[in-house]
This record gives structure tokens, C-alpha cells and sequence, in this order.
């Protein structure tokens, strides 16, 4: 929806002023500089630039460019198919994506996942948001110019993309999550491979703080710039790293936990400043706690050999050969019934926090095999809206600084 | 037979002009772009180039690029200014190449190729400064919002380096009172190099250069993130090629007068004046071409380092503390004058 420009201006000037936030009002003509889709600096989205000089006096979030209709799509699909085209929507950080609208579906059926399943989500979850924060971490580097901490961090992703397979058999759509539990149980040798990829990393993000973080050029480009105040972050609505980046402590782990979140130790990391340089260090404390969180996971499990990864119920149903290839490979054969399984009329919510923020959904049953409504409210939607409220006032050049902070991914704000 | 054929050689336009000033550039440039991805490569844990050529490192990969630039469609937009758009880089490639030949290689007159060196410093350095105002031509005529946004912060560049280089450099002349490159290099002999003497200058010198040629930390003009490839936006082809390599070209002339004006030229080997072509031109034109290469070799590494600055703190930096630093460096230089 677009609004005609000087309604546009007059307002934002009107609302940005009495933010605190200094603006200039466009009098004279303004160089209009289209930034994206085509753009090594924009991604799948536009951000549409007036300059007034080499200062931005307006940006404006063009967004929609990757809109796949997956709301609507998961309305024609049986209960379980939602999953594998869901996680598409953020596939490098896929089963944070999946688990809430697993959860949702669980309390629409009234099942609840064993311990262990939990337990292999919440490993899942933390190794999705390792390799996520990674991704984000090298886009950021390379908008910078810095390309050795492109290519670290995409190096060092590979690590955890690695384990995710190790333990899922697929590299980024693992599909793992399932109403009821999870689709395979972790291999014998996983506790061992985790434990040095952990150790590994702990490593390697002291060596990104050297050469990147510390980087006195990066510092100068990152410092007060692209502030989001407490204030504004709070009436924006943003959320995930960026909104702990301005101090306020707000993560659905916390807040409400899901899954095993609440029988496990671990921070969330604040930072007050609100510039790009705090939401940078907000997630790479992040990466460090689900480090942490992946031990105490992996902890866990280990103790607990041999407990199920399906609902009680969900295994007694299987047959007796599926019951074989389970004792055996560990991995969960589902029944063509799970297919068209009939989940009971109702309504349920669910959230959990993915890479870059709470992720809500809204599922509907009108007690049939398709889903009636499935709504999602990703991170990345909410957080676009900041490029409109920060990026006036900065120079071009700070454009991909603060674009790289926000760690924005256009696939999963457009579903 | 041998004799003449090392005349034929060394007739100064032939060797100073094509071969070192043409291929010699072409050659190290490419050796530079080579070790630019290698090292980068390295520090970031991959291989960089390597199929083109596994044995020598992915060497040939270079000239796999350069073939293809070559054979590649050049594409001219309707909508620019085309005389200036095709003209614009090829003046600034044979300008940055002009410098070379105000540049000696050797103490012998036989070999220069003008007839005086009084004024070579001065000249060599006025000629330097051409090619950026080509560049901003380029970004002009393409008539792209990018490239035109590229330009303007090349121009911007272009003040705040310009002085920096031009005194930093010049500042030797206080120490020497001559502008002639040969007795530069003669004052320096054999091993009182400016780098020693001066180090205050050099470095302001090489800090220019960086900002000059557009190397990390200071590749604003061309940032990707922003102005997509600055004022090379709308090139393809050839003369894409023309304008990229002209970057490293420029950085092997202003290093090759590094290399003279502070690195002590030709020494320490000097030239008997009764010398023959390959004593007299040959092996001190090489010389120099490895201590420039050193210097382009170290700007190239900065790469893998550091990010880019803004354009303002990168001004800020230029005008607040490298002027100082040349500055500094003229005063330097002139107590070196009176002392030594």
C-alpha cells in the first residue's frame, strides 16, 4: 500500500521529530536512487533512497519481491505438508521456523512430545541459530567490505550445517519436527562431533572479534550508527537480536518457553547502546549461549539413551516392521495415516524465537485433513519497518551497515 | 649481434615506454591481482585460483579473466554520452602510463628517454594526478545514478588525497634542492634511502597512494554495497577491463616513483656511466621494479584485512591526519636538508 509522497514526508517528519530523531525537511529536489531488487547490496527487496546530498532524507522498504503465498498454500495441504514448505520460508533457519507450528498442531491434537524429542528439537533449534547467526555475520562482514569475515563465517557455518545434517540427514530442509516428536533420533557418535564443533567455534569467535569486531575500521563504521532508541524499538514492535541490541530484554525463550527451554541455563545477552555495533555483539553472545545450550542438550541425551522419540501413543500404532527399522536405524517411519490424519476443530497459537526474532503463528482446524487457516507472523516483517524509521539522517555508506545489522532476510518476511 | 640486439632493447622507447611501461605494468598488475586472491585466499582459509593452472598456483587464471574481457561483448547503453563513454578510459589508461616516461631507470642520458631529467619529479607527479579527473568522465558519461554518485566520491577523494600525495613526495626536493629524479636517486646512494631518512613522508606518500588508487581500507568510489561498481557501472568488456586494471596500473607507476624517490632507485647497485645496455638500463630497471612490486604487494595484501571506511571518516582521516603527517614530513625533510 502506498501512500502519496507529500502525505508520506509530512507525517514521517511530523512522527520522526517527535521521536528525537533529526531530520531534514526535502525542500529542494532529491536524487532518487533505487536500491535493489537487482542489487549486489539489497537482496530480494528494494529499498527506494532519496538523497539530499549524501544524506538519506527518506528510505522506503519496497518489499513483497519473494511473496510465495505459503499462508495460503498451507490451507490446501495436509496437516503434515505445511512443514517442509514452511521452512523454506528462512531455510537457514529451518527448524526454529517449524517447531512453533508444530506446537500448535500438538496443542490442537492434545499430544506433547516426550522429553527426548524436546531435547533434540531444542539441539536443532540452537545449531539452526548457530549457522543462522553465522549467515548473517558474513553478509554483514562483506557489506562492509570485509570479506575475510565473509568467508570465516560461511566457512565456519558449514560446521554446523554439517552437525544438522549428521543428526537430520539434511543440510538446511530437514523437516525434522513432527506432531508428536521428532523423525530420527541422534547417531551414536553425534554427543562426540557436537562437543568439538562447540569447542571449535568458541575458538573461532575469538579470532572474529580480532580481525573484525576490534577492527578499528569496523568499530568507526558501526559505532552510533543506525541507533534504534529503547523507546522506538518498543513502538516499532521489532524484534530478535535487534530489540536486545536497544536493551530490552525480550526473548520467547524466556518469556513463555517452549519445549525444554525452561529446564535449561543460559543468558540472554542485552546490550543498551541500540547501534549496529550492539545488535552485531548481541548475536554473537547469542551464538555463544546456544554453544552452551548445545552442550547442556547434548548432555542430556546422552543420559538418557534409549527413551522414545514419538508420543507413546504414535508408537504403539506403528506396525511391526516400522517398529524395527526404528529399534534399528532410529529413525521414524510414518504411516500413510499420518497423511490424512483429521486433527479435532479449534484454534490454537504458537510462538517461539527463530534467529531473528519471535516468530508467531495461528492455526485453525475445522476438523478436517487440510489446515482452515495457518497464519505466520514472521521476525524479519516486523523488523523491516526499521529501515524506514533509522536509515533518514545516516550517509549512503551507512545503508548496508545498518541493512547488514538488522540481519533482515527478505524470503521469510515476504512468506 | 648480442650487443645490438641489447641496443635494439634498450632504445628507450621501445624499453622503457613498451616493456616496462606496458607489459611491465600489464605484468605486475596481473601478478598483484594474482596475489591479491591468493592471499586473500589464504587468510580466509580457501585456495583461491587454482584450476587454470594448478602447478603455478592458479597463475594463469588471470589471463583466462583477461581473454575474456577481451572477447567479451562490449555493451554501450543508448542512453550515454558515447565518444566520452569509449574515450574516457582509454585516455585515462595512456595517461597513467605516461608518467613512466619522465621516470629514469638509469644515471646514463643514453637511456632516458628525454633529453633532461631537470624536471622529472615535478612532471612525473603532475601527470599522476590526470587520470582520477578521466575517472569521473567515465561516471559522468555513463549516465547512471550509481556511477554519476561513484564519481562524485572519487572527486571527493581526489581533493583530500591529491595534496597529501603531492607534498609527501615532493618533500624530498627539500632535502636534495632538485627535482631531478637522477640526482634524487644519487643523493640517496648507496643506502641513505628517504624510507630512513624520512620515514614520516613515505608513509603519508603510501597513504595517499591507497586512497589514490582506490585500495582497502579506502575502496569507496567503487563500493560494491552501494554504487554497485562506482563509475564502472555501465562498462562491459574491454573496457571494463581497461578500467579496473587501470587501478593496479596506477598503483605500479606511483609505486615505481615510490620506489625512486624513496627507496633509493637503482640501489644499491649503480651503473658505471660507461656501461653497456645490460648493465646500464636492464638490470637497474628491474631493481626497481621489485622494490615497486614490494610496495604494490603490500597494498594488495591490506585487502584481507580491513573493511572500507566511510566516505566522510575516510576524509576526515585525509584532511585531519595524514595533511599533518605530510606536512610533518615537509618539515622533516627540510631539517634532513640542512643536516645530512
Amino acid at each position: 500500500m502506498k501512500e502519496s509522497p507529500t502525505s508520506t514526508s509530512d507525517v514521517t517528519i511530523k512522527e520522526l521529530e517527535t521521536r528525537g530523531i533529526q531530520v531534514r525537511k526535502i525542500e529542494k529536489e532529491v536524487y532518487e536512487v533505487f536500491i535493489g531488487p537487482q542489487h549486489p547490496g539489497s537482496g530480494h527487496m528494494r529499498i527506494i533512497v532519496r538523497l539530499d546530498g549524501d544524506i538519506i532524507a527518506e528510505a522506503d522498504p519496497d518489499i513483497g519481491y519473494v511473496h510465495r503465498t505459503m499462508e495460503k498454500l498451507s490451507e490446501v495441504r495436509e496437516w503434515l505438508k505445511p512443514i517442509p514448505l514452511l521452512e523454506r520460508m528462512t531455510i537457514i533457519d529451518a527448524c526454529n521456523i517449524t517447531v512453533p507450528y508444530v506446537n500448535a498442531l500438538e496443542k490442537l491434537m492434545d499430544k506433547a512430545p516426550p522429553p527426548r524429542a524436546s531435547y533434540l528439537r531444542v539441539l536443532l533449534c540452537e545449531i539452526n541459530r548457530v549457522a543462522s547467526h553465522l549467515y548473517g555475520f558474513g553478509i554483514f562482514g562483506v557489506f562492509l567490505g570485509h570479506s575475510t569475515a565473509y568467508m570465516w563465517a560461511f566457512g565456519d557455518r558449514e560446521v554446523f550445517v554439517e552437525l544438522a545434517e549428521i543428526l537430520t540427514g539434511a543440510r538446511l530442509t530437514h523437516t525434522y519436527p513432527i506432531p508428536g516428536g521428532v523423525r530420527r533420533d541422534m547417531p551414536q557418535d553425534f554427543p562426540e562431533m557436537a562437543r568439538r564443533a562447540v569447542k571449535y567455534m568458541r575458538r573461532r569467535l575469538i579470532e572474529y572479534q580480532r580481525i573484525f569486531l576490534d577492527n578499528p575500521v569496523i568499530v568507526k563504521r558501526l559505532e552510533g550508527v543506525g541507533v534504534i532508541s529503547k523507546s522506538l524499538a518498543a513502538e516499532l514492535g521489532i524484534v530478535g537480536p535487534n530489540i536486545r541490541g536497544s536493551g530490552i530484554k525480550y526473548d520467547v525463550r524466556l518469556i513463555e518457553p517452549y519445549e525444554v527451554y525452561d529446564e535449561l541455563e543460559f543468558e540472554i545477552p542485552v546490550y543498551e547502546e541500540g547501534d549496529a555495533l550492539a545488535r552485531t555483539w548481541v548475536r554473537v553472545e547469542e551464538i555463544k549461549q546456544s554453544l552452551n545450550i548445545i552442550e547442556q542438550a547434548v548432555d542430556w541425551l546422552e543420559r538418557h539413551k534409549g527413551e522414545l522419540i514419538l508420543s507413546k501413543d504414535d508408537y504403539d500404532k506403528l506396525p511391526k516392521l516400522h517398529k524395527e527399522i526404528y529399534e534399528k536405524t532410529g529413525r521414524v517411519k510414518l504411516l500413510p495415516v499420518h497423511a490424512s490424519m483429521k486433527i479435532p476443530a479449534g484454534k490454537a497459537v504458537a510462538r517461539g524465537e527463530a534467529g531473528r526474532g519471535e516468530i508467531f503463528y495461528y492455526v485453525e482446524s475445522d476438523g478436517g485433513t487440510v489446515p482452515y487457516r495457518v497464519r505466520v507472523v514472521t521476525p524479519s516483517a516486523r523488523n523491516a519497518i526499521v529501515f524506514k524509521y533509522i536509515v533518514p539522517g545516516h550517509k549512503l555508506m551507512d545503508l548496508p551497515a545498518i541493512y547488514g545489522s538488522i540481519d533482515y532476510f527478505p524470503p521469510e518476511s515476504d512468506r | 649481434m648480442l650487443e645490438t640486439l641489447l641496443y635494439i632493447i634498450a632504445y628507450p622507447p621501445l624499453w622503457q615506454v613498451l616493456i616496462v611501461g606496458f607489459l611491465g605494468s600489464l605484468l605486475i598488475a596481473m601478478i598483484a591481482i594474482w596475489f591479491e586472491r591468493k592471499t586473500a585466499a589464504r587468510v580466509q582459509r580457501r585456495i583461491g585460483p587454482y584450476w587454470a593452472s594448478p602447478k603455478l598456483g592458479g597463475f594463469l587464471n588471470i589471463i583466462a579473466d583477461m581473454i575474456r574481457y577481451v572477447l567479451q561483448q562490449v555493451i554501450i547503453p543508448t542512453s550515454v554520452d558515447k565518444t566520452a563513454f569509449i574515450l574516457a578510459p582509454v585516455a585515462a589508461l595512456i595517461i597513467t602510463l605516461l608518467p613512466i616516461v619522465f621516470i629514469p631507470l638509469s644515471p646514463i642520458e643514453t637511456f632516458w628517454p628525454i633529453p633532461s631529467m631537470d624536471y622529472s619529479l615535478l612532471v612525473a607527479l603532475a601527470l599522476t594526478t590526470v587520470p582520477p579527473l578521466l575517472l569521473i568522465v567515465a561516471g559522468w558519461a555513463s549516465n547512471n545514478k550509481f556511477a554519476v554518485i561513484g564519481s562524485l566520491r572519487e572527486s571527493y577523494i581526489i581533493t583530500a588525497y591529491e595534496l597529501i600525495a603531492v607534498i609527501s613526495i615532493l618533500s624530498v626536493s627539500a632535502s636534495t634542492s632538485t627535482f631531478n629524479l637522477v640526482s634524487i636517486v644519487e643523493y640517496q646512494a648507496p643506502l641513505k634511502w628517504f624510507i630512513v631518512l624520512n620515514p614520516v613522508a613515505f608513509l603519508a606518500a603510501f597513504l595517499a597512494i591507497l586512497m589514490s588508487t582506490s585500495a582497502f581500507p579506502f575502496e569507496i568510489p567503487e563500493s560494491e554495497h552501494e554504487v554497485v561498481a562506482g563509475p564502472f557501472t555501465e562498462y562491459s568488456g574491454i573496457l571494463y577491463a581497461l578500467n579496473m586494471g587501470g587501478a593496479y596500473i596506477r598503483r605500479f607507476i606511483y609505486s615505481i616513483l615510490l620506489a625512486i624517490v624513496f627507496l633509493g632507485g637503482w640501489a644499491p647497485y649503480t651503473p658505471p656511466l660507461d656501461s653497456g645496455p645490460l648493465m646500464g638500463i636492464i638490470v637497474p630497471s628491474i631493481i626497481v621494479i621489485i622494490k615497486a612490486s614490494i610496495i604494490v604487494l603490500a597494498m594488495s595484501f591490506l585487502r584481507a584485512v580491513y573493511g572500507r571506511y566511510r566516505l566522510d571518516q575516510a576524509l576526515e582521516y585525509a584532511w585531519k591526519l595524514f595533511l599533518p603527517l605530510a606536512l610533518l614530513g615537509l618539515g622533516w625533510a627540510i631539517i634532513v636538508g640542512f643536516t645530512i
